[in-house]
């Protein structure tokens, strides 16, 4: 049956490891608070993203004010792109001194182009601008 | 064991790069708060370290991380709060109360002990993710309906079955046959599901299909669908046309301004609105042939 409208408690998005939910910390306290069914959300999680084990997978959790909620997957974090396409296997602890790696402007363009549908960007430059300020914030540059 | 929560409050587009710096210290993973609106653009990044003998150095690390990205981008300095494990997963089941709907009507779910009153039907249900608390103002308004007329021996049609939580009341107040469609098979299993839980699968009869998958007519057709479906399911008759001479419609899933325009379909598609019920902004119509 089609969805009716209800009125939104909170919006929460858990960035959390593919098929491998449990209510411990961050989903535990992150949803108990808002009095859902953490169980529910668990084994639906799960169920979803097994076959993607290995990647962080967020997932955007809509609580209504019932303690009933929805959920939709998301593409992967950006720094979690950046990380994978840059090949170093975390940000720089001083991003604003030390860079630990760089990418491409046609990998920035790939990650923007992926993440497009998940930001808040009118347009692939708009996009593009804030996986490169992502970027900046890791210590990771972009090269021509 | 405790656990150190640490929350940064910030903007849509740097919780990215906060996330990530606290993803290194917390490898299960982040939770960010977006408020209570799709567009909100501050959020609350929240992450969670285990309170072990390591926890005063990192801590201190993850404190010099986020000092560092804050020299790229103005930051606040993340707030800490020592909190106990506890079972999250408590609190939700307690908050989970017994619903009393109409006169006879009550809502359990498994793991609440309920002895009913005289005449009462008990009806076993698990919340998931359709529904929390509460249900719908669109279901109570249905149940309400149902159960003023509901008589043993009808034949009932359920449309948009969902967890089939109106065909098993149907089935507990009378001695009723119940045909029970959705076209999404998710609600299908939960219906069967349900109706074994509850005793009346013998009396409740699943189908995977739309109003186009039923032959035959009914004393009670029960459709908590949406205001355009019903439109739609109306014309031509084809809703009409499954109601027997004597039998009673009820429809719900309108808003109230929605009203006007699902009763003139009716009424130009052979069936007559008697009776209106109305609870927040929705509304249940209850129907006969005209």
């Amino acid at each position: 049956m089609a969805k009716k409208k209800k009125k939104i408690k909170a919006i929460v998005k858990l960035q959390i490891p593919a098929g491998k939910a449990n209510p411990a910390p961050p989903i535990g306290p992150a949803l108990a608070q808002h009095g859902i069914n953490l169980m529910a959300f668990c084994k639906e999680y799960n169920a979803k993203t097994s076959h993607l084990a290995g990647n962080i997978i967020p997932a955007e959790i809509t609580i209504y004010h019932d303690s009933s909620f929805t959920f939709v997957l998301k593409t992967p974090p950006t720094a979690d792109l950046l990380r994978k396409a840059a090949g170093v296997p975390k940000g720089s602890s001083e991003p604003n001194r030390i860079k630990v790696g760089s990418i491409t402007r046609q990998q920035l363009r790939e990650i923007a182009e992926t993440k497009m549908k998940d930001l808040n960007a009118n347009d692939i430059a708009a996009a593009e601008r804030m996986v490169a300020g992502t970027a900046r914030s890791m210590g990771i540059e972009i090269v021509d | 064991m405790d656990w150190l929560e640490v929350s940064v409050e910030t903007d849509r587009e740097m919780a990215e790069a906060v996330s990530e710096v606290l993803s290194r210290y917390a490898p299960q993973g982040v939770a960010i708060e977006l408020g209570d609106e799709p567009d909100g653009q501050r959020v609350i990044v929240r992450a969670y370290l285990a309170a072990d003998d390591s926890l005063e150095a990192r801590k201190r690390r993850l404190e010099e991380a986020l000092w560092h990205l804050g020299q790229i981008r103005p930051l606040p300095a993340p707030t800490f709060r020592r909190i106990a494990d506890r079972d999250w997963t408590a609190g939700w089941k307690e908050s989970i109360p017994i619903l009393h709907i109409g006169k006879r009507i009550v809502i359990k779910p498994s793991w609440r002990e309920y002895t009913p009153q005289a005449g009462e039907v008990v009806l076993e249900l698990d919340p998931g993710l359709a529904f929390g608390t509460g249900l719908h103002p669109t279901t109570r308004l249905c149940l309400e309906a149902l159960e003023a007329r509901v008589r043993d021996g009808m034949r009932i049609l359920d449309l948009g079955s969902g967890s089939g939580i109106l065909a098993l009341a149907a089935a507990k107040l009378a001695r009723v046959e119940v045909l029970a469609v959705d076209n999404d098979p998710n609600a299908v299993v939960a219906t069967r599901r349900n109706a074994r839980r509850n005793g009346v699968s013998a009396r409740v009869r699943p189908l995977h299909g739309s109003l186009e998958a039923v032959s035959g007519t009914y004393d009670l057709i029960l459709a908590n669908l949406l205001a355009p479906i019903l439109i739609r399911m109306a014309a031509e008759r084809k809703l009409a046309a499954r109601l027997k001479p004597q039998g009673w419609l009820i429809a719900s899933g309108l808003l109230v301004e929605q009203e006007g325009e699902v009763a003139a379909a009716f009424e130009a598609n052979g069936l007559h609105v008697v009776e209106r019920r109305r609870e927040e902004d929705w509304l249940a119509l209850l129907a006969t042939r005209a």
